[in-house]
């Protein structure tokens, strides 16, 4: 939950400001019911009712989908290595590691590792691994410290999407912000189940989500699409400015 | 609010088109950037685009007509998660609101991603004043923030430099080596701002869209500085016009498919960053603050003009000026303020005052394109045309408006179209007038009149023909040959 602070609120105060709006709109009063939307018009049963829906069409698919998304990730500029199997992926990782020629790596505190023993394969290749999230012992400094000293950043995935190639990651406790962003590779694990087939199906989950939480969206969304990118300087495309210049996907399915 | 220029239109055009560089850049624009739009729809068929772009209008004419509806659910749903929502009437109270937020937290660093909002109030001159250290980090910004300038794009605001000027600006600033690998400098470029990036207090990002239903501020960006801004700093600042509010999360997914592809052809950017209040209790790291605040600056003029309200629903994209036949001989900087190209001769004009903007509804040949390519459909050529004829008939800006030289000639026009001796006459004067000025058929040399010099002076008139339609018909139409003559 959100921990409730006094909001500030400074320059002209709300209803002066939305006062001045609505006469710019030809109105002297707030309306009196709400306008007429229909998204904002479903309530959680009717959101329960389309979501239910939405995963049993998702699971009709699956196997379609898992084929869309690795094409599209893939045209997306994500390297992506699939298969059934749980010793392959754990031996992509470790080979990258070994690859990258890093000392060290980052990954996240997410469900998916309790199926992918990584820690100790990586280990093995002779790389410290960090796993970035809190406890006692760690402040937000050395959390952070420690993710900019990785050479490679691995996370799971929230959602993937079919439609656009992107994985979505939710921060949040056990989820640095900045594990997929600030290591110059991001590896990101994606399960079968973690597809959906449009951004379309994200938002409805999201909704679901939020009203089943008493409105809370929780603090930060990303779609991840392929690797940084930037075509600032004569419109020649570079990858790797801020972000990752490289990623990779590890799709489980 | 960012300094204004846009008396200067036709000097700076006709420096602009000079420039032999800007022009090499500018058509890199036109065909880089329109070739991928159209590849992007095509994939998806021009029936979806179509289908998709008619949903965005009507979600975005929906929101502005219940805007005050919307900011304040906003205001709510952004309150309820935990953050802090600033309202501005204009420039100089967003800039004070941010100066006020910085010095009450000591802030001493701060790093901005790409926002337009901020280019159009001058908020970094009003940082520095106040001691705040601010760093633009999308790669194009922070080469025009090095060189001093403003952007000249909406999507690409570096684009009128070319890399040997970005080498030797490095070289200059930052003490680099020279060097003609672009990919060099963006690892510069990556090397110096990601220690700001981890030692700012402040994080600065304006918004592509506010969803209103959970007070979502959303970025859309390639580069990655967008989600660093949002996640390294303490305090997060999200500064932008409040025209940029969408009902509900859903109506969010069309956006995300319009916008990226009319841009810069790309089906989805690199990241879609989604913020929602500050961190969290259990949140491994974000900011412990977030700040939104939403600008009027003269929107609600717009908002309140019929003939104009449309422009608000702009999305930024650029894809106006990438198709531009005016934008793509002149760029970005000769419009004289922060929005350029078609969308921009309606929206500063209306910021800034139509007196001080007269000739930005000018620059345009009225062809279309702009309407054409717009995601919202926005009828930019329409707008433009209520803005002439405001000047033409506005009793105020009168004396701005139409020169008492351009009022005669069309009375001139008038007197003689009616008066078919007259017409004669002067059609026998002209072909003896322009006798000097004639070569090839065409009138090439620069003819010394008043408004007829600005014309011939860049362009060839076809010279008037050795008789008139009239004379020919009067002869009953002898020889063919003569006509074709």
């Amino acid at each position: 939950m959100v921990e409730k602070q006094n909001a500030i609120s400074l320059g002209v105060p709300k209803d002066d400001f939305l006062g001045h709006v609505r006469r710019s709109l030809g109105r002297d009063q707030p309306l009196e019911t709400a306008p007429v939307h229909l998204p904002l018009t479903e309530n959680f049963a009717d959101l329960e009712v389309r979501a239910k829906a939405a995963t049993e069409r998702l699971e009709t698919i699956r196997g379609e989908l898992v084929d869309r998304f690795e094409e599209t990730a893939r045209v997306r500029n994500w390297n992506v290595f699939r298969t059934s199997s749980v010793e392959e992926s754990i031996g992509y990782m470790a080979d990258l590691a070994g690859r990258l020629g890093i000392s060290k790596a980052a990954r996240a505190d997410q469900p998916v590792f309790a199926e992918l023993a990584v820690d100790s394969a990586l280990q093995n290749t002779g790389i410290e691994l960090f796993v970035a999230a809190h406890d006692e012992s760690t402040s937000d400094l050395r959390v952070r410290q420690q993710i900019i000293e990785s050479g490679l950043g691995i996370t799971g995935a929230d959602y993937a999407v079919a439609e656009t190639g992107s994985v979505v990651v939710l921060p949040r406790k056990g989820l640095s912000r900045l594990v997929s962003l600030v290591p110059p590779v991001h590896l990101a694990i994606v399960r079968a189940k973690d597809l959906v087939e449009s951004i379309d199906d994200v938002f409805l989950f999201r909704r679901l989500e939020y009203l089943h939480k008493g409105g809370d969206m929780g603090s930060y969304l990303n779609f991840i699409t392929g690797p940084s990118r930037t075509a600032d300087i004569e419109m020649k495309l570079v990858v790797g400015v801020h972000g990752p210049r490289e990623v990779h996907l590890v799709l489980l399915a | 609010m960012a300094e204004v220029k846009t008396r200067d239109f036709v000097s700076a055009s006709d420096a602009a088109m000079r420039d032999a560089s800007l022009r090499r850049a500018l058509r890199q624009v036109g065909g880089g950037f329109n070739e991928a739009r159209l590849e992007a729809i095509e994939e998806v068929s021009w029936e979806t685009w179509e289908e998709w772009r008619e949903v965005a209008r009507r979600t975005k004419i929906h929101a502005l007509e219940n805007l005050d509806y919307y900011l304040e659910m906003l205001h709510d749903r952004v309150t309820a998660a935990g953050g802090h929502v600033h309202f501005a009437r204009d420039a100089a109270q967003a800039n004070a609101i941010v100066a006020e937020i910085a010095r009450s937290r000591s802030v001493k660093i701060a790093t901005k991603s790409k926002s337009m909002v901020s280019e159009e109030l001058d908020l970094n001159h009003t940082l520095d004043a106040n001691g705040v250290e601010v760093y633009e980090t999308d790669l194009g910004e922070y080469i025009i923030q090095l060189a001093g300038e403003t952007p000249s794009h909406l999507v690409a605001p570096a684009l009128h430099k070319t890399k040997e000027q970005v080498s030797e600006l490095f070289h200059q600033k930052l003490g680099v080596p020279l060097t003609d690998d672009i990919e060099e400098m963006a690892r510069v470029a990556r090397q110096v701002l990601r220690e700001k990036f981890l030692s700012a207090d402040l994080g600065i990002s304006g918004a592509n869209f506010l969803v209103a239903e959970t007070g979502t501020l959303v970025i859309i960006t390639n580069e990655g500085n967008g989600r660093l801004c949002t996640s390294a700093p303490r305090i997060h600042i999200g500064i932008t016009g409040m025209e940029k509010v969408i009902p509900s999360l859903q109506d969010l997914a069309v956006f995300l498919r319009l916008l990226p592809r009319s841009a810069t052809g790309q089906r989805l950017t690199s990241y879609v960053s989604m913020v929602t209040g500050p961190r969290r209790n259990d949140d491994e790291d974000g900011p412990e603050e977030f700040h939104l605040v939403l600008v009027d600056n003269g929107r609600s003029r717009l908002l309140a003009d019929p003939e104009l309200r449309e422009a608000l629903y702009c999305i930024r994209c650029g894809a106006c000026l990438n198709i531009c036949p005016v934008y793509g001989k002149i760029g970005g900087h000769a419009y004289g303020w922060v929005y350029p190209g078609p969308i921009g001769a309606i929206v500063s004009p209306t910021l800034v005052g139509l007196k001080e903007a007269k000739d930005l509804p000018h620059a345009s040949s009225l062809c279309g394109a702009c309407r054409e390519v717009c995601p919202i459909r926005i009828n930019i050529p329409r707008m433009l045309l209520h803005l002439r004829h405001r000047l033409a008939e506005s009793p105020l800006e009168t004396e701005n408006a139409t020169t008492t030289g351009e009022r005669q000639a069309a009375q001139a026009y008038s007197w003689l179209m009616s008066n078919p001796a007259a017409l004669s006459a002067a059609a026998k004067v002209g072909r003896l007038a322009q006798k000097p000025f004639v070569s090839g058929g065409k009138v090439s040399k620069r003819v010394p009149l008043p408004l007829v010099s600005r014309w011939t002076g860049g362009r060839d008139l076809p010279a008037m023909p050795r008789q008139t339609f009239r004379e020919i018909w009067a002869q009953g139409l002898e020889s063919e040959a003569e006509i074709r003559e």
